[in-house]
């Protein structure tokens, strides 16, 4: 109900009634905020239809599929198929996955319910300085800490399990193993942090009843919390992924930036996002050189938009709730 | 209340940052030592095989005339592209432009290749056991960068080096993963020694690489060959000085071994002959035998008319004084970093060439 | 029953035993395992840069001297307060103003639903494209006269923290209880005076540490500023010139042979942890206060 317009009965002015011009600072606020969201709305607009704009040049050249499935990424030739960065891309974020994910779950499932009481808070502190931590200083200490002291642990895991396929040959300083690991470390406190909250809106009536059935501590972790955490978990899990798949510098320096399909994990690689920040010196007056990054960059754009809409679409549905009880005994309920 | 304290912090922001500002503003008053002072700052990026030495010209030349360079070492090919975009006011490379980068460049104008000092490129290696030294001819060196020898102590090293004890570690070799000016004058040379590296790698600024693992400007292959036993990569003598590298004596076009030194950088530069455009490279060229042969000179790029390029009457006078810096005293710092000065035959059409530079066509002259 | 006296249930098999011990420990020993990283990183930061930290760290510009004494991080340190400050107001107020769209005047309409949807799409953006975005349009098309510069910088960082705040500011003005906005209005209050008087005061903890929470992101990124203020030695306040940062700092030193640059790195690398601790907890000592949290 707005103040001002108001009329008493009688005809007489209502105290509550202001003269007209005091709508003017309402109006004006109310018109600046929307016309302020539209302008975002019309920036983040030119941003996706500059990218695009700027990557017809490579795309005109070598196809979108050409530019984003070829296995030849050489600049001296001119020629940009981004394969080796996509596969660079992808193969980081999966290890990241690999060993972040079930990290993170751990870690959120012993904060929210094994460990004492007064230890929650510190620990959720903990955790989430994890990501106070920014990329290149994550980059700097893999790159001089990590990666000599891993170097030896790495041959001797190529060597004893090179009949895995992936896995053997000579283990290169920077690597994929390395990058993917840095990225673990750095998913670890948004996946942990939407683990704990998914599995905060568990009914504690499953919990209980499981736990009154006389399961252990665990059997009621698995069969109460695990099943109906997993849409959330997945969805913790994608969010981490379009992180990873993101992160530019911390990769950078550790994954030797050789834009190959190395054919082990423990080969140097490249990926989408390291490579536009090691070549756009270059390209700056290669039009298509420069084409070819901002493609890459649009890749990476629609890459993690994919991700983060499938991520979105799992938290949400887990948030939410099963919609229909999983089971329903006979006669009760409708 | 609050909205007050919120207009409190905002108050405090601004003294901090203003603050800020007074106390860093006296940074460009020096006690000068001669010469006028101007002030100002001009900025460049390009080629990590001068850094060194265009660092410490900057360094004195801010002493001398209080104008602050802005050298962003990205590369030669990153110094080229930036010159052309004209994101900065001067390139640097060690491989002078190619006739389609030159073309690329005339949309702004005649870019100009200004030789500055020269450099040597070792062969810098790191391996436990192998003392300083190791003799290498062209060749062999093309051989290691193409994977076909493997192992220190391989018979084709063994019989450059008869004498010499050769551990059997593992060959790491390390390359340039960006777009160097190093990497196009390495690999001239190999393209000059090995048939089979001409037809199967080349010689450019990058290359795909048989072998090895690769990483960013000369401090990160230098920063590589550091961190692992057994590694070989190429970097400028500066850096192999700066880390202690052991270096290899590398055969030249007269038949012998010679050490990346000072004398041998300059006698690399002796007997030249240099194109009008100042475009050439002294790779493998010298007949002189105290030559390195894995030595060229390294350019800086500007406009010829710099101001039809787009910059400022201010900030091509400053480039002017730059490069004549560089060409002057400049000259004599660059020992120091054991970077041999120009020949005379190279000085003065560099000289020329800077005294060719002007602004929408008024000529420019040094004037700090 | 045979369990023990007062127990209604059958005791638990040992194996069952067993497996909820084991598996309490494996959950234990990841969550130690994941704590391990930052306990290293900061025991590494404390070793390697308290060492390199000196009244001359924090006083001198990085000298670029190859030989010599390599300078300290005052340029870095400066740049990147004057970055993220610029940066920081444009953001916060678009942001709020995004914010108070959202919650007072666009709520579940069509227009607001799809602003909200594309900041959240911004959230996921990484920070290089957005280097990337501001490079193509601003610095290579050298707006302003120069090509790379601090306001350009900025600008990559305020995209950066835009969704941040917004998002942020709306959860927190949505919180603000609707009684409290319907007694101004009923008390003749015009709308204007409700958001600036009622609703931004009591939401004003809440505000400031989503704004500090952006504050502190935007200060640790690198890529977005390698593009747009490169990164230079020497200090400069023109914000229309290329400035330096302490992430692009760390980054530059980082791949370097030279013992005395890498050790510059890592106590540029703590100083930028401690700005970054001192804004989160400081995001956290704010909301705490909040009435609304």
């Amino acid at each position: 109900m707005e103040a001002g317009g108001f009329t008493a009965p009688g005809g007489r002015r209502s105290a509550l009634q202001r003269p007209s011009g005091a709508r003017l600072p309402d109006i004006i606020l109310q018109w600046g905020v929307t016309l302020l969201s539209a302008a975002i709305l019309v920036l983040i607009a030119y941003f996706f239809l500059k990218l695009i704009q700027e990557s017809t040049t490579v795309f005109d050249r070598f196809g979108v599929l050409g530019f984003t499935f070829d296995n030849d990424w050489d600049v001296a030739r001119s020629v940009f198929g981004a394969l080796p960065l996509v596969v660079g891309t992808l193969i980081t974020s999966a290890i990241a996955l690999l060993i972040g994910v079930p990290v993170a779950v751990a870690t959120a499932l012993y904060i929210t319910e094994l460990c004492p009481r007064r230890f929650r808070s510190p620990l959720t502190i903990v955790v989430e300085l994890l990501a106070a931590v920014p990329s290149v200083v994550y980059g700097l200490w893999a790159f001089i800490v990590i990666i000599p002291f891993l170097k030896p642990a790495e041959q001797w895991f190529a060597d004893t399990f090179s009949f895995i396929p992936f896995v053997g040959g000579q283990v290169a300083g920077p690597n994929y193993f390395i990058a993917g690991l840095v990225l673990a470390i750095m998913i670890l406190p948004i996946v942990s942090a939407i683990t704990r909250e998914v599995m905060s809106t568990v009914p504690p009536d499953h919990k209980e009843a499981a736990l009154a059935l006389g399961a252990t501590r665990w059997e009621m972790i698995r069969t109460a919390i695990l099943p109906y955490s997993r849409a959330g978990i997945s969805g913790a899990a994608m969010l981490g992924l379009g992180r990873a798949i993101g992160e530019t510098i911390a990769v950078t320096i550790v994954i030797g930036n050789a834009p190959n399909i190395g054919h082990s994990i423990f080969s140097q690689g490249y990926t989408l996002a390291a490579v536009i920040a090691n070549e756009f010196g270059e390209a700056a007056s290669n039009p298509l050189h420069r084409s070819a990054l901002i493609a890459a960059g649009l890749v990476l754009f629609v890459l993690t938009l994919l991700v983060n809409l499938i991520a979105r679409f799992y938290v949400v549905r887990a948030e939410r709730g099963p919609r229909t009880p999983r089971m329903i005994a006979p006669g009760m309920g409708q | 209340m609050r909205s007050r304290n919120l207009l409190a912090l905002a108050a405090v922001g601004v003294l901090v940052v203003g603050a800020a500002a007074c106390g860093s503003s006296s940074s460009s008053s020096t006690t000068s030592s001669s010469g006028k002072k101007v002030g100002g700052t001009i900025s460049g990026a390009g080629a990590t095989f001068p850094q060194p030495v265009y660092d410490e010209w900057g360094n004195r030349f801010k002493s001398k005339t209080g104008t602050t360079v802005n050298y962003n070492p990205i590369g030669s090919g990153g110094g080229i592209a930036q010159f052309t975009a004209g994101t900065v006011d001067f390139g640097a490379t060690d491989s002078a432009m190619k006739d389609s980068e030159v073309a690329a460049a005339k949309k702004k104008g005649d870019p100009v290749h200004v030789p500055t000092v020269f450099g040597a490129i070792t062969v810098s290696y790191n391996v436990s056991g192998l003392a300083k030294g190791l003799k290498l001819d062209g060749a062999t060196i093309a051989n290691i960068f193409l994977g076909k020898i493997k192992k220190w102590n391989d018979p084709a090293i063994k019989t450059l080096n008869p004498s010499m004890s050769l551990p059997s570690t593992a060959i790491t070799v390390v390359h340039r993963s960006d777009a160097s000016g190093t990497t196009k004058l390495f690999t001239t040379f190999l393209q000059d020694s090995s048939p089979t590296w001409a037809k199967q790698v080349g010689s450019d600024k990058t290359v795909k690489w048989p072998t090895g693992t690769g990483a960013a400007k000369n401090a990160g292959v230098a920063a590589a060959v550091k961190q692992t036993d057994g590694a070989v990569g190429y970097v400028e003598q500066a850096y192999a000085l700066q880390n202690n590298f052991t270096t290899a004596d590398v055969k030249n076009k007269a038949g012998q071994y010679v050490a990346p030194t000072l004398a041998s950088t300059t006698a690399a530069g002796q007997g030249l002959t240099v194109p009008s455009d100042l475009r050439f490279s002294a790779i493998n060229k010298s007949t002189n035998p105290q030559a390195y042969p894995i030595a060229s000179a390294t350019f800086l790029l500007v406009y010829k008319d710099q101001c039809k390029a787009g910059k400022s009457q201010q900030t091509a006078q400053l480039v002017v004084n730059w490069l004549n810096y560089g060409l002057t005293d400049g000259q004599q710092v660059a020992p120091e970093l054991q970077y041999a000065p120009l020949p005379a035959n190279v000085l003065a059409p560099a000289k020329a060439a800077v005294a060719g530079l002007v602004c929408n066509g008024t000529p420019l002259k040094p004037n700090a | 029953m045979n369990g023990t006296p007062g127990s209604v249930l059958p005791p638990v098999a040992p194996r069952r035993r067993r497996t909820d011990r084991i598996m309490r420990l494996v959950l234990g020993s990841a969550t130690v395992l994941a704590i391990v990283p930052l306990v290293l990183v900061i025991f590494y930061l404390l070793q390697k840069g308290l060492g390199s930290w000196s009244i001359n760290f924090f006083t001198t510009d990085p000298s670029g001297k190859f030989f010599g004494d390599p300078g300290g991080v005052k340029s870095a340190i400066l740049g990147t307060i004057e970055m993220v400050a610029l940066a920081t107001l444009i953001a916060v107020p678009i942001g709020i103003g995004v914010a108070i769209y959202l919650v007072e005047y666009g709520k579940r309409g069509r227009f607001a639903q799809v602003v909200r949807y594309f900041v959240d799409v911004m959230t996921g953006v990484p920070s290089i494209v957005f280097g990337l975005f501001i490079y193509i349009t601003l610095v290579l098309a050298g707006t302003g006269g120069t090509a790379f510069a601090g306001w350009k910088g900025s600008a990559a960082l305020a995209l950066l923290m835009l969704p941040i705040v917004t998002r942020a500011g709306e959860v927190v003005l949505s919180l603000v209880p609707d009684s409290l906005r319907e007694a101004a209005l009923a008390l003749g209050a015009p709308r204007w005076r409700v958001v600036f008087r009622i609703v931004l005061p009591t939401a004003l903890p809440g505000l400031i540490t989503g704004m500090l929470l952006a504050v502190a992101r935007a200060a640790g990124e690198t890529a977005p500023l390698i593009f747009t203020a490169t990164i230079v030695k020497g200090t400069s306040l023109d914000l229309n010139g290329p400035m330096n940062s302490l992430p692009a700092q760390i980054f530059s030193d980082v791949g370097q042979a030279q013992d005395r640059l890498v050790a510059r790195a890592w106590g540029a690398a703590l100083t930028l942890v401690l700005m970054i601790l001192m804004l989160t907890t400081l995001a956290r000592v704010v909301s705490r206060r909040s009435r609304l949290i």
